[in-house]
């Protein structure tokens, strides 16, 4: 009798073993290696970078302004895009790539998607000269939000949602604000959602990593 | 009403042999999450040996619950595996299978 009780509760051990199993591989599964902190601390940097350039000789009040600093913004833009590419491809070298998960094509699909938008609309609005620095603001903040908050809806992670928060406030904002006030609200936003979100995602990151799967045996 | 007998996992004819072994469970489920994955990835995430791994995936491919591709990028072989439809099935099958087994264990 006591042979059975204990066979019974060996059987149901490791029963609840395998069903822990599956659920521990799923979300090793889903946890993805790559690291994508830095590059909303890149990002951040390429928009300062970008502001900083534009005003070079000039009042902080005509960064977008088309000109001889006009290039500022699109040149910024291309040198981040090309180490989002760059650095990714020599930091995974003789490393497993992470294979792609629905989730993250998902995400990744919305930021390019975003990027190519922002991208044309800032460019064709800047050279037909119906941009003016309020607006680029508020397109910017605007598509930023739209997107960290489906981001943040996607992966349920709060803290990107509070990004989302920020950056639509930041596109109201600019459209009742002067153009100095709407700068400085623009490199708040900036400090906050790019570079204090990124860093702070980078650290989340390197958590994770650190966590290693135990060994699994036939 | 015979009160349902308690089974033991060597008498258990519902649960699939195929993916009751610990190695073969742990590949489909993580190949139930991602597309498609590189056999270096699968061993880094199981902590399996190359021989172990590669021994299990094969009777994983031969019951026709994975898929290989392999191919060469940049020059350098690269094996990819993906699940199948009957394998996502067999997976759930499995899952199914193992809660009505730990319900009965419970109410018995």
């Amino acid at each position: 009798m006591t042979s059975d009780f204990e066979a019974d509760d060996v059987a149901r051990q490791e029963l609840t073993a395998r069903l822990s199993l599956i659920e521990t591989m799923i979300a090793e599964g889903r946890q993805k290696t790559e690291s994508w902190g830095w590059t909303f601390v890149l990002w951040g940097v390429a928009y300062v970078a970008a502001i900083v350039f534009g005003n070079l000789g000039a009042p902080i009040a005509e960064w977008t302004t088309f000109g001889h600093r006009a290039l500022a913004w699109p040149v910024s833009m291309i040198a981040a895009m090309m180490l989002m590419f760059v650095y990714p491809a020599l930091a995974s070298r003789n490393k497993p790539s992470s294979p792609d998960t629905a989730i993250g094509r998902a995400i990744y699909s919305m930021w390019i998607a975003m990027g190519i938008s922002m991208f044309l609309l800032l460019l064709a609005s800047g050279n037909s000269g119906r941009l003016d620095q309020q607006l680029f603001v508020a397109i910017v903040a605007s598509m930023l939000a739209t997107t960290n908050a489906a981001s943040s809806m996607i992966l349920k992670w709060r803290q990107q949602g509070l990004c989302a928060i920020v950056w639509w406030a930041t596109a109201v904002a600019a459209c009742f604000c002067n153009v100095t006030q709407c700068t400085l609200v623009f490199l708040a936003a900036i400090f906050l959602c790019q570079i204090v979100f990124g860093a702070y995602g980078m650290i989340s990151e390197r958590k994770t990593m650190a966590r290693k799967p135990g060994a699994v045996h036939a | 009403m015979p009160e349902p007998e308690t089974e033991t996992t060597s008498e258990l004819p519902d649960l699939n042999p195929v993916i009751h072994g610990k190695l073969r469970l742990a590949l489909l489920s993580l190949l139930s999450t991602v597309e498609e994955a590189e056999f270096t990835w699968l061993r880094a995430k199981t902590s399996a040996t190359d021989g172990n791994l590669g021994a299990q995936l094969q009777k994983l491919e031969e019951a026709g619950y994975v898929a290989v591709e392999k191919k060469f990028v940049l020059r350098k072989p690269q094996t990819l595996y993906r699940m199948t439809q009957s394998g996502r099935q067999a997976l759930a099958d499995y899952v199914q299978a193992l809660k009505q087994l730990l319900g009965s264990a419970i109410n018995s």
